[in-house]
């Protein structure tokens, strides 16, 4: 009778652990899923679903997402390391988080976003727009597979699993004017300098600083400087090339040099300002 | 002694029982909450799959369109909820809400529903999204924002959906402006467009997109405009002022529609395979490279003598080589001409008929964008019969990309 109990006893002490364990998880696949299924990129990516056996003992970065935050104003980083379990060190599945879109440290070094502990033999692999990270929980085989559908993939043309389609993160504050960050007013004019410059090219046909053109509120347009083969600067804003003080329009350089290269009403003369942009007056 | 022993032992063990049942009772408690909170995170995933799994459908259906299998079985009853009696070109619905939203109010076996949002004038299943009116950082060009709603869960997907289906690529290669003109000594305006990654829209801008414009954009740049219903959705827009044009195509990032452009578009290249021609012969018609191919025939040019044999609707025409629909015929369509800004209207319509000059290629009137009475138009002696109230002006944009 003493025996039955004990034995009892310590299958009900088996169990809380466990019962544990699964919760435990199953919350964090959804904690992680809620998150990564919005990430646009992942970066650093180099495993090809091998089991991690070394270094053993001390936490290794493994990859990074870029997500966008809630209601979508700006992006933030998540930095995923694993520690390797070696002797009584156990294995840690770690997830850092970066309040903004930028490179990890190689070490951890703050507070944890996730922890997932207790596991060994962690594989993981990127197939199809799929993350899979597949690992031992105590005795548990577990399999996480999150769907990736924002992030670009291939080698040569890049391409998301759904073309035109993405998912967004939006509350009220992704529609309010004053969150709004793109550049640019529908009344910009290169003639009242009021255009913004989004993509500046040198006479070496460098581009100078960062091309920002993709955040032009209303669409940007090209110039004519330095008749470099990609073309030449680009303003954010309505188009009025052609049109007095207005750059010229782009005329293309496999025909026509100089002056030329731009086009201008007729009753106007493309001339170089002192930006070294074609200019009709 | 034995029976001492004997007596702790079984009190012990009565001990044990009475802890295990204490144990039991609240372990059970425990577990059962443990349970339903496991239950609650599968439930959750399960919700999430089902939605990315609709999502996944709805992206079918948004390429698809006309072509859908849900448009061959909802089109009758969702044509008789958008009140759309006559004819259109059904290739509009691809990268259209029509589809999705029919879908989602005629199929009563879907699991999911669209959240509605408030738009300037009512409730939509939508909300068109352009970097002029979100602060969503990354935004990738524009289109439609729909949030669906899981029915058994209540949990929450917004999907985007890009209405890039109706844009071209302007091939890479020299182009020629205007008509050609007669004799040797005759100098073409040539350009090229090797530096420049241009995309056209392929039809004039319909009254269902100006709709949208009405009900998401900026409501300074849409004061006047009224939205328009049942036939007149897939019709071309037809009541905008210039400015209001070059606005409309602002609003998209895009700009409007430039004449020489049009012109690359539209006139038929003498050799496909040559983009560096020595010279750019051009052709009065965009079917043909022969000047005396004329043809007056309603599939080709919508003129006026079609009026009275089929009813007129957008992209009525073939299109021209490089894909652009209506490049002649049927409504008048505004440019801007940064070469000579007076000629800026496309004057090949329903207006005139088949054997006026004006059906040629490169060859435009002049509109002042103010208005749409006779004298706001240029039509250079050639004018229409009287008794026009009022003309029809659609319009086009254009975008460069990287």
């Amino acid at each position: 009778m003493r025996k039955i109990l004990l034995l009892l006893l310590l299958f009900l002490c088996s169990c809380i652990p466990h019962q544990f364990s699964n919760q435990n998880l199953t919350r964090q696949e959804m904690k992680i899923y809620n998150e990564w299924i919005y990430s646009i990129r992942i970066k650093n990516f180099s495993q090809l679903g091998e089991v991690i056996s070394r270094p053993p003992g001390v936490f290794q970065f493994l990859f990074s997402l870029t997500i966008p935050i809630e209601g979508g104003l700006h992006y933030k980083t998540h930095c995923i390391y694993y520690q390797v379990p070696y002797k009584k060190i156990i294995g840690i599945l770690k997830i850092d988080e970066l309040k903004s879109a930028m490179e990890c440290p190689v070490n951890s070094d703050s507070d944890s976003w996730l922890e997932v502990q207790n596991i060994k033999d962690l594989r993981i692999s990127l197939e199809s727009f799929k993350l899979h990270l597949i690992f031992k929980n105590n005795t548990h085989q577990v399999d996480w597979s999150f769907l990736l559908p924002n992030i670009s993939m291939g080698e040569f043309h890049e391409k998301n699993l759904y073309p035109g389609m993405s998912l967004l993160r939006t509350t009220e504050e992704s529609f309010k004017n004053i969150n709004n960050k793109y550049l640019g007013r529908i009344s910009d004019r290169n003639s009242t300098n009021s255009a913004i410059v989004c993509m500046k090219v040198d006479k070496g046909c460098h581009v100078v600083g960062e091309d920002r053109c993709d955040d032009c509120r209303y669409g940007w347009y090209q110039v004519v400087d330095f008749q470099c083969p990609k073309g030449g600067s680009h303003f954010c804003g309505q188009n009025h090339c052609g049109e007095k003080l207005e750059p010229a329009c782009p005329r293309g350089a496999k025909i026509i040099t100089d002056e030329s290269l731009g086009i201008c009403q007729n009753d106007l003369t493309p001339v170089w300002n002192a930006a070294h942009i074609l200019i009709c007056q | 002694m034995k029976e001492f022993k004997s007596s702790i032992a079984s009190k012990v063990i009565l001990f044990i029982c009475a802890v295990f049942m204490v144990g039991g009772f609240f372990f059970y408690k425990f577990d059962y909450q443990t349970l339903q909170k496991t239950d609650q995170f599968i439930q959750d995933k399960e919700a999430l799959l089902r939605l990315l799994q609709n999502s996944s459908e709805i992206h079918r259906m948004w390429n698809e369109g006309e072509e859908s299998r849900e448009w061959e079985l909802e089109k009758v009853e969702c044509l008789k909820h958008f009140a759309i009696k006559s004819p259109f070109d059904e290739t509009l619905l691809r990268c259209n809400p029509m589809v999705l939203t029919c879908h989602e109010l005629l199929n009563k076996k879907i699991n999911y529903r669209f959240v509605k949002y408030s738009t300037n004038n009512n409730y939509a299943a939508f909300r068109y999204l352009t970097k002029s009116n979100t602060a969503l950082v990354g935004l990738k060009g524009t289109g439609f924002l729909f949030t669906l709603e899981d029915l058994k869960s209540q949990k929450k997907l917004d999907v985007f959906l890009e209405d890039q289906c109706h844009e071209v690529f302007l091939q890479k290669r020299i182009y020629a402006y205007g008509e050609e003109l007669p004799g040797k000594d005759s100098e073409d305006y040539r350009f090229d467009n090797f530096s420049q990654n241009i995309y056209l829209d392929t039809h004039l801008v319909t009254n269902d997109e100006i709709n949208n414009w009405i009900d998401f954009g900026d409501r300074d740049f849409t004061k006047g405009l009224t939205k328009k219903s049942g036939n007149e959705l897939f019709l071309p827009a037809t009541d905008l002022m210039l400015w209001q044009m070059e606005s409309y195509c602002s609003f998209k990032g895009k700009q409007l529609m430039l004449a020489h452009i049009f012109d690359a578009a539209s006139f038929f290249p003498m050799d496909l395979n040559d983009i560096t021609p020595a010279k750019n012969n051009r052709f009065p018609y965009y079917w043909t490279k022969k000047k005396s191919e004329f043809k007056a025939d309603c599939n080709l040019i919508y003129a006026k003598e079609c009026l009275g044999q089929k009813e007129y609707s957008l992209n009525t025409s073939a299109p021209s080589w490089a894909g652009l629909k209506d490049s002649m015929g049927g409504v008048l369509e505004a440019f801007r001409n940064p070469i000579d800004p007076e000629s800026n209207l496309k004057a090949s319509s329903f207006y005139f008929s088949f054997n006026s000059p004006w059906h040629k290629l490169g060859f435009r009137a002049g509109w002042d964008g103010t208005g749409f009475e006779l004298r706001h138009f240029d039509f250079k002696g050639i004018n229409p019969d009287l008794g026009i109230d009022r003309f029809k002006v659609g319009f086009r944009c254009m975008k460069e990309a990287k």
